[in-house]
């Protein structure tokens, strides 16, 4: 099981505990919103006390800091509220600190939290794809460029994208006065935090400032309105496409099985492909071929889409 | 590489088990919470169900359609989960 459907689920109701984990300095307390039981993949809440110290340092997992509240020092560069940073892998963040101290959201992705003290980059580091911007102040709200898209007054600020699975990670917000009158379901996993202000969704209620949820693909979301609107976080694993509809019961194996119906008359050609070649590993030849490498799911036309071959060694 | 190779400590294993049970845990409340919320659904859900056939569903965007009475669902006789 990766992360289970935690929703809603509201920070506020709960306690900050103290990061006792190996290598995380002191005056660090989270609140765990999800995790991921396979790899330890994990988002969190968390609270910089003030006076905050931590040395420059690296995760072996690549992570994603938004800071909410207060100011986080680093470097010689002080960053506030609404500042983001991707650091992927291996990349060192210089020296922070956190003087009055801060509330952030922290994501770990594919592996679970960790900090290594280091000045210098691990070897396989990606320092390339390092960013860091503060989105309040230096980005600016765009239509959502979905089709079919969300209803009028849903406006994005997209902070991440990963070419290769489309997944991102974006500020969202709902218009004083925003509805939506569909039901819609993704074949992505997706996340959001409510920064500020409560959002409504039928099959839910209300999601409060603090709101959180993590919805695994296909399951049903929506109607939607928000009285005075919201600000949020938001992130997909992968494309997200809106399946809209307005049945509301229909259950994760029917939505499923409509996607699947839909890709198969939106692209006939490549559904038919996928499911009738026998030995079935797909190369972009835009990126590394990760089956000359061993690892990269595929099937042998028996079923089995997650069937990895071991890396092969070479013969002295 | 969206994650280096390498060897969790034994302190990172516990932390790992340790949030797994709450994370259980905090699942199951949200469920009984959201079981406890049913008959406020069935209402929102008769309220949208209406709505759609009188100002209509979102198509795309601004776009709507109005929905006719034959096209709206009927609540099948399984039971009805929002939490998966």
């Amino acid at each position: 099981m990766a992360r289970p459907h935690i929703e809603p689920f509201v920070d506020r109701d709960v306690s900050f505990k103290k990061m006792t984990l190996p290598g995380f300095p002191k005056g660090m307390q989270y609140k765990m919103l999800s995790l991921d039981t396979d790899d330890g993949a994990c988002t969190m809440t968390v609270l910089y006390e003030p006076g905050y110290k931590q040395p420059p340092g690296m995760s072996y997992a690549e992570y994603e800091l938004f800071i909410q509240s207060g100011s986080i020092t680093v470097g010689s560069k002080t960053w506030g509220p609404g500042s983001y940073f991707m650091v992927p892998a291996g990349v060192t963040l210089e020296a922070m600190s956190s003087p009055r101290g801060a509330t952030a959201l922290l994501f770990f992705n594919y592996g679970e939290p960790s900090f290594v003290e280091s000045d210098t980059d691990h070897a396989k580091a990606e320092r390339h794809r390092f960013a860091a911007v503060n989105s309040y102040d230096n980005m600016q709200w765009t239509s959502t460029n979905f089709y079919p898209a969300t209803a009028p007054g849903c406006l994005v600020k997209v902070l991440k994208f990963d070419q290769r699975t489309q997944g991102f990670t974006f500020l969202y917000c709902m218009t004083p006065n925003f509805w939506q009158d569909n039901i819609s379901y993704h074949d992505c996993c997706e996340e959001a935090y409510h920064i500020w202000g409560t959002s409504w969704m039928m099959q839910f209620g209300d999601l409060p400032t603090g709101g959180y949820f993590y919805r695994p693909p296909y399951i049903n979301h929506g109607a939607f309105a928000s009285k005075l609107g919201i600000l949020a976080i938001g992130r997909t694993d992968t494309q997200l496409y809106n399946h809209f509809h307005f049945n509301p019961w229909t259950n994760v194996e029917e939505n499923r099985e409509r996607a699947a119906s839909r890709m198969q008359h939106w692209k006939p050609d490549l559904y038919k492909w996928v499911n009738t070649q026998g030995h079935n590993h797909p190369v972009d030849f835009e990126f590394d071929h990760g089956h000359a490498h061993g690892d990269m799911p595929h099937h042998h036309g028996d079923g089995t889409v997650e069937h990895k071959h071991t890396k092969k060694r070479r013969r002295k | 590489m969206k994650l280096i190779p390498h060897r969790r400590s034994r302190e990172t294993e516990v932390w790992l088990r340790k949030e797994t049970l709450e994370q259980t845990k905090r699942y199951k409340k949200i469920v009984r919470e959201q079981d406890a919320l049913a008959p406020k659904r069935d209402r929102w859900i008769a309220d949208f169900l209406e709505r759609i056939q009188t100002r209509g569903v979102h198509v795309h965007f601004d776009q709507m359609r109005k929905v006719r009475p034959e096209e709206i669902p009927s609540k099948p006789k399984r039971k009805f989960r929002v939490v998966f």
